[in-house]
């Protein structure tokens, strides 16, 4: 940071969906002569207890921080997206550097404001969507596939640009369904697909279904596995005739916070063999055997995590 | 690699009929997502071949803007690279490329710095993939003058867009007839070719001389009783795309899965420059059979045994059989287009009707696409 000597900072998540013009920000950082600004967007006030609260009075200059409050006293919630001045912030990082895990929300910025820096909000209105958890990651993909969605990918204005590295088109052939979905470069459909964002260089083989679900890069659904609600990471195989996405709603057994809003996850290069059934809010990674199954299913709530890469 | 890549672009001609108004043969978009000048330069960089010209001159800019960076294929390097030679007007040349001879012998300059030994010369038109080093080992193993790439087509097929040539059991060429109305023979030039570079040099040197502008007629044919001159047969796929219905029928061989996986899938790749386009998206009442769908579609209508290349959209109702559509086209709702091939960034009205009776048929319609 010394060796760019710069006058402002900006802070992002990687983890946000949005389109934001940061110089906007910034102006705004300056003509109201900040220390800080933060970004917030308003919630409905129901749903305010979920969020980092910001109270500012009506010049935008911030009053009070609630950090999940029980009753919130605006519903302003803090993005996660802050400018600061260059010499604040390093001071602040100084000061707290002894600090143990120290952290933007729970650190820096109370101690900002706790020795009288200026602390504006900055209030955007559009499209944002933390997608830090499953679930908010399978919902923000899902409304993608919204015929005019909120966040559009498709304007020619404000492009979102990406690694690319799988150039062929996509092939559809005779006998596959396609309803409602996003499918990406050099992917081959042969079977269903239904709801779904389905990355580049999938196959999807005849008779197989997949429905609710986002598939990764070069995951392989083979013929006849049939796939609803899951998250599927990148170089997965699933067997023939596998049935993913079954029963009753469990809460997972091990980590009942993470695998949760009734899906299944299967980690990257994971193998999921033939004719096996898996439950909901499941987890699965690695390669794994029908001897990982017992009577050949997977019961909603468990975890199955193995060793071992697909070639 | 101990050659240096030269591909002609700079071709054009009446039989690519209204596609080749507005770019050059090799800027044809082909297979979705490539442009027909990616395999020649794609097969260059898999050979390792590490220093490439490009000479084009006829509506060069859609080529251009294609090669604008040289990164896409790995020729983004500090020696050699990729370089892109239309003609220039100098104190002793005021001509354009009069031929293939001459747009070598008006860059004869830049062959003359290399240290390369060989020259490989490939066109910008064919869709294959090869290993030019297999071409070279060969060329040098039959202490050939020049190397020639032949392919045989199939008995009956119509050759009169090709050099045929007829070569004896040692595979040396013995007849080179370039374009006959009929011939004997149904080997074919792929107009892919190896030389040593002083070989060439000499060779196009005297071409200058003499006012000759041709490689094939004034090279090929000439010197073929006294020149070694080599054909070396290749049984893979390869096709150009120099008339509507080769580029037709190229593009619908990827519909087939063999096709599609030795490009698509198979060791080496093809390379393209890349665009940050979104995901193909299906609305309700979408239905895509045998197709070939590219990035930043998006699809409302029906669509069958058809390429959809990028940036399409296919309005509600619509009905696209056997056909082509080109990058950033618009189809307004209820359109129908049939054995067609739409000319890319066009829009076309709701309720048009096209279809190609017979043979295919080419839709230009230049219309606006926003109207305020």
């Amino acid at each position: 940071m010394e060796s760019f000597n710069p006058d402002y900072v900006l802070i992002l998540s990687g983890d946000h969906i949005y389109k934001m013009d940061y110089e906007v920000m910034l102006d705004f950082h300056k003509a109201t002569n900040a220390d800080v600004s933060i970004a917030v967007m308003p919630v409905p006030m129901e749903e305010a207890s979920r969020f980092g609260i910001v109270i500012a009075d009506d010049q935008n200059t911030i009053t009070e921080f609630q950090e999940k409050p029980e009753h919130p006293k605006s519903n302003l919630a803090s993005m996660g997206i802050y400018i600061f001045s260059w010499k604040v912030l390093k001071e602040a990082l100084i000061t707290m550097s002894d600090v143990n895990g120290c952290d933007f929300g729970k650190h820096i910025i109370p101690y900002c404001h706790e020795n009288g820096r200026k602390m504006v909000a900055y209030e955007y209105n559009g499209y944002w969507k933390d997608v830090g958890t499953l679930g908010s990651y399978w919902e923000a993909n899902m409304e993608l596939i919204d015929i005019i969605p909120e966040f559009n990918l498709y304007e020619e204005f404000w492009k979102i640009y990406t690694k690319t590295d799988i150039i062929p088109p996509q092939y559809v052939s005779g006998e596959a369904k396609i309803f409602r979905s996003l499918i990406g470069d050099g992917s081959e459909i042969y079977g269903e697909v239904e709801n779904s964002v389905i990355g580049a260089g999938v196959t999807i083989g005849r008779g197989a279904v997949v429905r609710n679900s986002i598939i990764m890069k070069e995951t392989k659904i083979d013929e006849g596995a049939v796939i609803d609600k899951a998250i599927i990471a990148e170089n997965v195989e699933i067997g023939r005739g596998a049935i993913l996405g079954i029963g009753e709603e469990v809460p997972n057994k091990v980590k009942p916070n993470i695998y949760s809003f009734g899906l299944v996850t299967v980690g990257e290069n994971s193998y999921i063999p033939a004719n096996v059934k898996i439950g909901k809010n499941t987890a699965i990674s690695g390669i794994t055997t029908p001897e990982d199954y017992p009577d050949g299913v997977l019961e909603s709530g468990e975890t199955l995590i193995k060793a071992g890469e697909i070639s | 690699m101990r050659a240096v890549g030269i591909i002609l672009a700079g071709g054009n001609n009446y039989r690519m009929r209204e596609l080749s108004n507005k770019r050059a043969i090799a800027a044809m978009p082909v297979a979705g997502s490539y442009r027909a000048i990616d395999f020649a330069l794609s097969n260059m960089t898999n050979s390792s071949v590490q220093k490439v010209a490009v000479l084009t001159q006829y509506n060069a800019r859609s080529l251009n803007e294609h090669l604008s960076s040289s990164k896409w294929w790995d020729f983004g390097r500090k020696q050699g690279g990729l370089f892109v030679f239309t003609p220039t007007v100098t104190h002793d040349n005021s001509f354009w490329y009069r031929g293939t001879a001459d747009a070598i012998g008006q860059n004869l300059d830049f062959l003359k710095k290399c240290h390369e030994p060989y020259v490989i010369i490939a066109s910008g038109d064919g869709v294959y993939k090869m290993d030019y080093n297999k071409v070279l080992e060969y060329h040098i193993e039959k202490k050939a003058d020049i190397t020639v790439v032949c392919k045989d087509v199939e008995p009956g097929e119509d050759v009169t867009r090709f050099g045929v040539v007829k070569m004896n059991e040692d595979c040396r060429i013995e007849d080179f007839e370039e374009k006959p109305m009929i011939s004997t023979s149904h080997t074919i030039s792929t107009g892919i070719y190896v030389i040593r570079r002083r070989q060439l040099i000499e060779l196009i040197e005297r071409c200058v001389q003499e006012e000759r502008h041709d490689f094939v007629k004034d090279i090929l044919i000439r010197y073929k009783n006294l020149k070694r001159i080599y054909g070396y047969k290749i049984t893979d796929y390869w096709s150009s795309i120099s008339t509507v219905e080769s580029y037709y029928k190229t593009n619908m061989d990827f519909l087939k899965k063999e096709v599609r996986d030795y490009f698509f899938r198979q060791y080496p790749d093809v390379y393209s420059k890349v665009d940050d386009l979104p995901p193909a998206k299906y609305n309700p009442g979408s239905e895509v059979k045998n197709s070939l769908v590219s990035s930043g579609c998006i699809v409302n209508g029906y669509v069958e045994n058809s390429i959809l290349f990028k940036k399409v959209f296919v309005g509600d109702n619509c009905v696209i059989k056997n056909s082509i559509i080109l990058n950033d086209v618009y189809l307004g709702d209820n359109t129908h287009i049939e054995n067609c091939i739409v000319e890319s960034r066009d829009t076309i009205r709701a309720n048009s009707y096209h279809i190609g009776e017979d043979g295919i048929k080419i839709v230009i319609e230049k219309n606006e696409r926003y109207v305020l």
